[in-house]
C-alpha cells in the first residue's frame, strides 16, 4: 500500500473564508465618504454603486447589516457593511 | 470487500472504527461511510454540511481513486497466486475460478483457506468469502458471510440457499425492483416459486435471467483476464542520435504510443525493456522490473532516464524500441472513477497537488494550501457560504 500522506478533514479544522474585516469608515450623515483600509491608507469613495440590507437569524441572535458597494478613488471596487446592531463597519466580498 | 475504498483509507491512516466518511470524486457529497457513522445517521449522498451537522466528530476523507485502484490491483494479483482465473467485477469485488484446484488445495474449505492466506498479504482485511456454483451464488454467499469469514453453498443446495435471501441481491434497476415489490415479492424464493414463463411475460428477457438466477439454475462462469502479448513501439531516426535530450524525448513518445495500445488497457506494466540498434552495428538493452506496476508515462520514463545517464549507449542510436514485456492486472477499466477519463485526470492532478503540498510543508512547516468547501452556499451571509480546510497537514 502507498503510505498515507494526508490527514483527514474534520469539522474543527474549518476556517472561515471571506470573514468580515473591521475598517473605519468616514460618514457624511449615513453615507460613506471615505474608507480607512489601514491606519495610514484613507481612500475616498468616488461613487456608491449599490446599497442593500440583510436581516437574518432573527430567531437566534439577530443579524442586521447594511451593505455598500462602492468605487474608490483610483477605481478599486470594494464592498463593506455596517453592523446595524453595533454600528461597526467591516470590509467583505459580497 | 464491501466499502473497499473506505477500508483502504482506514488501513493507511489508521483511522480505527470511528465515524468516517469518504467524499465523492467532486468532494461535495458523502460517498461511503463507516458503520459507526451510519448508526449515527449519516447516509451516502448527504452534503458535507449535512453530514457534519449530524455527526460533528465525523472524519471526512478525500477520495484517492489511484490508490484504491493500486490496492485492488494488488488484491487481484494476490488472488492470481491461488488461481489463474480471476475476474474483477468492481472495486472490492472479484470472482475466482476454482475448477481444477481441488487436486492442489483440496475441497472448498481448503480452497477458501488458500485464498484467505493470499489475502493476508494484502493490507485491508474485512474480506468476506463465498463459495458456490457460479458467480451469483458465490457472491450471495459472500454477502451473507461475516467479515473475515466464509459461507459455502454445497453443490445441489443452491436453490434452498437462495430461497431465503432478499430480492435486493438480484442485479435490479430501481424500476424493476419497484415492480417486483408491487407484486408482493420480497425474497428470491418467492420469485423462483413463480412459473418462469409468467416472469418472462412480465419482464421479458431480463425476467428470464432474474428468475434463473433466483432459482439457482443459471451458473455464470468466472472469466479470467487474458494477459496481453508484449506491446512494442519503435522509432527509426533519419540520422543516428546521441543527444541525451533527444533520446529522452524519443522515450517519452514511444512510451505514450505503447501505453495507448488497446491491448495494454486494463493492465499495468511490470517489465519494461528499451532496445536500441547502434550506428555501425551493436545494440543497447535496458530491462527494468517495476516493483509497483504502473501505467503512468512519467513513472515509466524515470528509470529509463536514470539508466540512460548511468550506462549510455556506446554510439549513436539508429533505431529505438520500447517494449512492455510483462503485465500486472490493472483495474482502470473497472474503477468506479476511472471509467470517467476526466475524473481520472482530476485524481492525478490531486495527487500532484498533494505531492506539492508535502514539499511546501517540509520547507515551511505548514501546508499553506487550503481547499475550499461548501458549507452553506445558500446563506445570505457571505462568510457562511464556504470554508477553508487544510488541503493536507
Amino acid at each position: 500500500m502507498v503510505a498515507s500522506s494526508r490527514a483527514s478533514l474534520r469539522a474543527d479544522r474549518l476556517r472561515v473564508l471571506n470573514a468580515p474585516r473591521p475598517v473605519t469608515v468616514d460618514l457624511d450623515g449615513s453615507d460613506p465618504v471615505a474608507v480607512w483600509l489601514s491606519a495610514s491608507d484613507r481612500s475616498v469613495v468616488d461613487a456608491i454603486l449599490e446599497v442593500w440590507r440583510i436581516d437574518d437569524e432573527w430567531w437566534r441572535q439577530r443579524i442586521a447589516r447594511r451593505y455598500v458597494e462602492a468605487v474608490l478613488e483610483g477605481g478599486a471596487r470594494v464592498v463593506f457593511f455596517e453592523d446595524l446592531a453595533t454600528g461597526h463597519w467591516f470590509l467583505q466580498q459580497a | 470487500m464491501p466499502l473497499f475504498a473506505l477500508r483502504c483509507e482506514q488501513a493507511r491512516r489508521e483511522l480505527g472504527e470511528g465515524p468516517v466518511a469518504l467524499l465523492d470524486p467532486d468532494g461535495r457529497r458523502v460517498w461511503q461511510i463507516s458503520p459507526v457513522a451510519r448508526r449515527i445517521g449519516v447516509r451516502p449522498g448527504l452534503t458535507i454540511s449535512q453530514a457534519i451537522g449530524l455527526c460533528p466528530t465525523l472524519r471526512l476523507c478525500e477520495p484517492d481513486p489511484v490508490h484504491y485502484d493500486a490496492a485492488f490491483a494488488r488484491l487481484l494479483a494476490a488472488l492470481n497466486n491461488v488461481s489463474p482465473v480471476v475476474e474483477a467485477a468492481e472495486l472490492g469485488r472479484a470472482f475466482v475460478g476454482v475448477d481444477g484446484l481441488g487436486r492442489l488445495y483440496g475441497g472448498p474449505k481448503e480452497q477458501l483457506a488458500a485464498l484467505r492466506a493470499a489475502l493476508a498479504e494484502v493490507p485491508g482485511g474485512h474480506e468476506r468469502l463465498g463459495w458456490g456454483m457460479g458467480k451469483f451464488v458465490s457472491w450471495v454467499a459472500a454477502t451473507r458471510a461475516e467479515p473475515g469469514a466464509a459461507v459455502i453453498v454445497p453443490r445441489g443446495s443452491e436453490a434452498a440457499f437462495l430461497a431465503r435471501q432478499p430480492l435486493a441481491l438480484l442485479p435490479l434497476d430501481p424500476d424493476t425492483e419497484r415492480r417486483l415489490r408491487l407484486l408482493g415479492l420480497h425474497s428470491l424464493g418467492a420469485l423462483a416459486a413463480l412459473p418462469e414463463q409468467a416472469v418472462v411475460a412480465q419482464f421479458g428477457a431480463l425476467g428470464r435471467r432474474l428468475w434463473r438466477l433466483a432459482a439457482g439454475v443459471l451458473v455464470e462462469a468466472v472469466v479470467g483476464m487474458e494477459r496481453p502479448e508484449p506491446v512494442t513501439a519503435t522509432l527509426s531516426f533519419f540520422s543516428p542520435v546521441a543527444d541525451r535530450e533527444m533520446l529522452v524525448h524519443a522515450f517519452d513518445r514511444l512510451l505514450e504510443r505503447a501505453l495507448a495500445d488497446p491491448r495494454r488497457r486494463g493492465w499495468r506494466v511490470r517489465l519494461l525493456r528499451a532496445r536500441a540498434e547502434l550506428e555501425r552495428g551493436g545494440s543497447w538493452l535496458v530491462e527494468i522490473v517495476l516493483k509497483d506496476p504502473t501505467a503512468e508515462r512519467a513513472v515509466l520514463a524515470a528509470p529509463l532516464r536514470t539508466r540512460l545517464d548511468q550506462s549510455p549507449p556506446a554510439r549513436a542510436i539508429e533505431r529505438l524500441a520500447v517494449e512492455f514485456a510483462a503485465f500486472a492486472p490493472g483495474t482502470t477499466a473497472l474503477d468506479l472513477f476511472a471509467r470517467d477519463a476526466t475524473a481520472a485526470a482530476r485524481a492525478e492532478r490531486r495527487r500532484a497537488l498533494r505531492h506539492a503540498t508535502r514539499e511546501i510543508t517540509l520547507r515551511l512547516r505548514r501546508p499553506m494550501l487550503y481547499r475550499i468547501i461548501e458549507v452553506q452556499p445558500w446563506s445570505r451571509l457571505p462568510e457562511r457560504r464556504y470554508a477553508l480546510i487544510d488541503f493536507e497537514s
